[in-house]
């Protein structure tokens, strides 16, 4: 492969601009909103009175990140981590000091639904989910520090520098919604591990983390009955929902019932159109849609994990790398939960998922990931 | 700005290798649930889905010996609610509480049970259905179904039984033969969604119901009439508790007529009939009584109860002293009024005692010392031998449930007191029908026949599905000791105790019974009388059971002449005509003239001819002074004492 970043050979050197991903996105997105459609309709003609007002909203909001997808992938990323002129502040620092602040708005001011406060009422768009943007704001404020000085990770006080920067954060995220900030974590975690040579203590830091997680699952109370939910997925009152979402799995079969043919959907998967989608994605398009769709996501991690290493630098590098571990880890944590392989923990189906925060922030997250691949210079072919 | 290093770009890869692999992993996990989990999960879910809504097979009909139906079905509804269409939940609550007379409290509790479906009432007659329909309330459904209905009411009530809010069998009959009549059930099976709301245009799959099959019976609703005539009679004239008849062909087993008499309404058989009502007038019963009075109501006694059969049994004490060839008919017993058997004295029923008699002479009086006698030669052992093989040992195994066993002593306690009480039919109890099996056996040439109600099963179109076939057992006792049987028991009732049974012109048999109810000196009894005809060729056997009769209470005097009555009817209905003999046709004047020609006749010739002609009763109708026209017609051949009529 071309070094990217090698001397400027301006007159046979192009901008690169990765239209395999762009399209793949885009697929993804209307895949999205047809399976939203499919799912959704009958709830909300059902409690609405209207089958496409699901459909309408995500639709609205997709098209929305679509545009804005596209304009900040126009936009050097390198933009981001540059002093602004009259604040004399960088975007990244404003971004992370943004979420810390909506963190703590939502924990103590949230809109409280199911339980938990993960939401921000705003008006006639419905309501905000800060931890989304978290995401973001995690990704690019760890790339910039770790970007500042990357050798210091090779040992330890190296990671734990930055991880004293990424906490506030992390922890604001962890009190509101674990499942989020493992994600999160994964991300700041995976940014250090692709920036650093020597990784022995990855091994160690990764123990910590289990640990972590293994304290929350069985001394929060919430949390170790989703737990033993999981184990007697047949018999617990709260296994009900993945109980369906199995249903919804094992009835499809191979070659699925057929689009808009799911049972499951009719109510018996509570909001199928949220986390529990890629069951009704089985029950009508089969294993096979289901291999399908995960082939798509692999192709498009391949996209991004290309855009990655060819980055014209570090920092573009580790973005591409976050965004990567972000899309992963809630693709294979969302069908992991609807196989029932781990306890049940709501994490949205990445683009295909109902919710407009999500939606929005993944996308710009692309335009991030394709503002990259265009600053990688190519040589003509 | 830092340089993307070879060591960054390996990192990455193995990012996306550890990715991989776990999508890999997963796909796996899925392929796994999807090609070995689905059978189970699939199935689940479809049974989630589904909504079974049965179809009620109808239920088979039941006729008599000819073909009338005397069971069937008739339309009727069954209302529902499903919860989640109830658009009004308190106009529908009213409504059916209303409209089906039903608390509003028990309709509320259905109304607001969060099920798929839920049944409010059965049995809802057509027209009410229709009124509820009218209302078209939202969530109520209205199903046809069928109610089991008896054209016949009571008639033969504890045999034919009658079914459930299910269509099941509760009693009799219609439990025996459940497994012929039920049918098999079909359902639509419609898919709903999570709230119960039926989705249109899925595919339905339909399960077609499959009707029942018919039940043919030996019952014959005539003879049952009849018996049932007589028996309402008998217990009314004689203020009894309650009366059962039973009429069967002795030769088979057929059971033409089983009375237990009070009979209950088949069509509303949760109502206390007057007879049990009338003890508990201005009382509220509870529930666990009226069970019990309900219970006792559909109790068929003739299979169910037991008794002392009394004397009657002595049939089967001369039957085992004939076939052991330790009794002749010749041979001679004396009768002081009782007799000591060991330390006990035994009455007879006559305090003065019958004297000097033969056997024949001792069971036409029905004399107790000359049985105890005959019991005591017979030894315990093989009385016993004779009760087995006349089945006195186990139920008789006719085709109706609930069917008791004989309450007999353990043979090593029988002494020779118990002995001699055995002989003439105390200390042990068998049911009605077992005494009528036992009986049979001994006037049919000695065959044990199971006695049965149900003759074969046909499909709805009349196809034979089954012939029903029941156990005999030949020769339980031999050919001659059965003529000899025969032979006396039409003594019994030409010239001993059994006279009241006798009919002119038909041959009849038969032995009476009084058995004093248990405790003794209770002063209640028990009279019976077991005949059959006719006397050389037995071709119906009858045993009435009159219980607690008021005043007189000897079978022969109560119980004797229900079966006179009861034959007279039943046997030309049968077809044995009747034979009168020279000595019958002058002492009851039975037999035929003709008719002569009166036209013309004034009205005092009249008077006198009328003297020499048998005409019972005479109506004369008109003024004038001959006779213009006769009824019968000149020449016609009519019985004795028929009527004439005369026109002038």
């Amino acid at each position: 492969m071309e070094r990217t970043a090698g001397k400027p050979k301006k007159e046979k050197l192009y901008r690169y601009y990765d239209y395999s991903l762009l399209f793949l996105i885009l697929f993804l997105v209307c895949f999205g909103l047809v399976m939203i459609y499919s799912t959704s309709s009958y709830n909300a003609q059902r409690l609405y009175g209207d089958a496409t007002y699901y459909l309408s909203r995500q639709a609205l909001l997709g098209g929305a990140g679509i545009l804005i997808m596209l304009f900040v992938s126009k936009i050097d990323y390198r933009i981001y981590i540059k002093k602004l002129p009259i604040i004399k502040l960088k975007p990244v620092t404003i971004l992370y000091l943004l979420c810390v602040f909506l963190q703590i708005y939502v924990i103590a001011f949230g809109e409280e639904i199911k339980g938990a406060k993960r939401w921000i009422e705003i008006g006639s768009l419905g309501s905000f989910q800060p931890s989304e943007l978290s995401k973001i704001a995690v990704i690019m404020f760890t790339a910039y520090i770790v970007n500042l000085a990357p050798r210091r990770l090779d040992k330890i006080w190296g990671f734990l520098r930055v991880a004293v920067f990424i906490a506030p954060l992390l922890g604001l995220v962890i009190v509101e919604n674990l499942s989020t900030g493992l994600i999160i974590g994964l991300i700041f975690v995976g940014i250090c591990f692709v920036a650093s040579k020597k990784k022995a203590y990855f091994i160690i830091s990764g123990l910590a983390m289990g640990a972590l997680v293994a304290v929350m699952i069985f001394f929060v109370d919430f949390r170790s009955e989703r737990f033993d939910a999981w184990l007697n997925v047949e018999t617990h009152e709260k296994g009900y929902q993945i109980l369906q979402g199995l249903y919804a799995i094992a009835s499809g079969g191979i070659f699925g019932k057929g689009l808009g043919e799911s049972m499951q959907k009719l109510g018996f998967i509570p909001e199928s159109h949220n986390d529990m989608i890629f069951s009704v994605i089985c029950e009508e398009l089969g294993l096979f849609g289901a291999i399908a769709l995960i082939l798509l996501f692999i192709l498009l991690l391949w996209r991004i994990f290309v855009i990655a290493i060819n980055a014209p630098d570090l920092y573009g590098g580790l973005i591409a790398t976050g965004v990567l571990i972000h899309i992963a880890s809630q693709v294979l944590i969302n069908i992991a939960v609807v196989t029932s392989t781990i306890p049940s923990t709501g994490i949205p189906l990445p683009f295909i998922s109902y919710g407009g925060s999500s939606l929005m922030v993944i996308l710009f997250e692309m335009g991030i990931v394709l503002s990259v691949s265009n600053q990688i210079k190519a040589y003509k072919a | 700005m830092a340089k993307n290093r070879t060591y960054n770009r390996r990192n990455i890869l193995i990012i996306i290798v550890v990715i991989l692999i776990t999508a890999i992993l997963l796909t796996g996990r899925l392929t796994y649930l999807i090609i070995f989990k689905s059978e189970e999960y699939a199935a689940r879910a479809k049974a989630l889905h589904e909504r079974e809504r049965p179809i009620k097979a109808e239920r088979g009909s039941i006729y008599d010996i000819n073909g009338v139906e005397i069971a069937t079905n008739k339309p009727v509804c069954t209302i529902s609610v499903i919860h989640n269409q109830i658009t009004e939940p308190e106009r529908v609550i009213k409504v059916l509480s209303e409209e089906l007379g039903l608390s509003e409290e028990y309709v509320r509790k259905r109304v607001e049970k969060v099920s798929s479906i839920e049944r409010i009432k059965s049995n809802v007659n057509k027209e009410t259905a229709d009124r509820i329909r009218e209302y078209k309330l939202d969530g109520v459904m209205v199903d046809e179904d069928y109610k089991r209905y008896y054209p016949y009411g009571s008639l033969a009530s504890k045999v034919i039984g009658f079914t459930g809010s299910d269509n099941q069998g509760v009693i009799g009959l219609e439990v025996k033969y459940e497994e012929y009549l039920k049918g098999i059930n079909g359902t639509i099976l419609t898919l709903t969604t999570a709230y119960g709301v039926e989705i249109e245009n899925a595919a339905e799959d339909r399960i077609t119901p499959q009707p029942g099959n018919d039940l043919y019976l030996t019952l014959d609703v005539n003879i049952q009439k009849y018996a049932e005539q007589a028996a309402y009679k008998v217990m009314e004239a004689k203020g009894a508790d309650n009366v059962k008849l039973i009429v069967m062909n002795p030769n088979n087993g057929e059971i033409y007529a089983m009375v237990n008499a009070p009979e209950f309404d088949l069509n509303n058989p949760y109502n206390l009939i007057n007879e049990i009502a009338q003890d508990y007038v201005g009382e509220t019963l509870s529930s666990e009584k009226l069970n019990e009075l309900l219970n006792g109501m559909w109790r068929n006694a003739c299979i169910s109860d037991t008794y002392e059969p009394g004397s009657a049994f002595k049939i089967v004490t001369t039957t085992a002293a004939l076939e052991e060839k330790v009794l002749s008919l010749d041979d001679r017993f004396f009768c002081p009024g009782y007799k000591r058997v060991e330390d006990r004295i035994i009455r007879c029923h006559k305090a003065g005692g019958h004297g000097s008699q033969s056997f024949m002479e001792g069971i036409m009086n029905s004399c107790n010392p000359v049985f105890m006698e005959v019991g005591a030669r017979v030894g315990v052992k093989k009385t016993y031998e004779y009760y087995k093989k006349l089945g006195l040992f186990n139920k008789t195994g006719v085709d109706i449930p609930g069917e008791a066993n004989s309450i007999m002593h353990d043979i090593e306690d029988i002494g020779a007191v118990e002995l001699a009480t055995m002989s003439f039919g105390q200390s042990f109890q068998i049911t009605p029908l077992q005494l009528l099996t036992a009986a049979s056996a001994i006037i049919n040439g000695g065959t044990l026949v199971t006695p049965h109600f149900g003759r074969e099963i046909r499909s709805r179109d009349g196809r034979l599905i089954k012939t029903l076939t029941y156990e005999t057992k030949e020769n339980v006792i031999s050919k001659e000791t059965s003529e000899t049987m025969k032979q006396l028991l039409e003594a019994v009732v030409s010239g001993g105790t059994g006279k009241r049974a006798y009919l002119p012109g038909f041959r009849v048999g038969g032995k009476t019974a009084t058995s004093e109810k248990l405790p003794r000196r209770s002063g209640k009894y028990i009279s019976s009388f077991i005949g059959f005809a006719p006397a050389d060729d037995p071709q119906v056997i009858a045993l009435v059971l009159i219980d607690e009769p008021v005043g007189i209470y000897y079978g022969g005097t109560v119980a004797a002449p229900v079966i006179a009555d009861l034959f007279n009817s039943i046997l030309p209905y049968m077809g044995i005509e009747p034979e009168y003999t020279e000595e019958e046709l002058k002492q009851y004047e039975v037999g035929t003239f003709e008719v002569p020609d009166l036209i013309g006749k004034t009205r005092k010739e009249m008077k006198d001819l009328l003297r020499i002609y048998d005409f019972e009763d005479v109506y004369t109708l008109g003024d004038g002074e001959t006779v213009t026209e006769q009824f019968p017609l000149p020449g016609e051949s009519v019985n004795r004492g028929s009527s004439l009529v005369l026109y002038y």
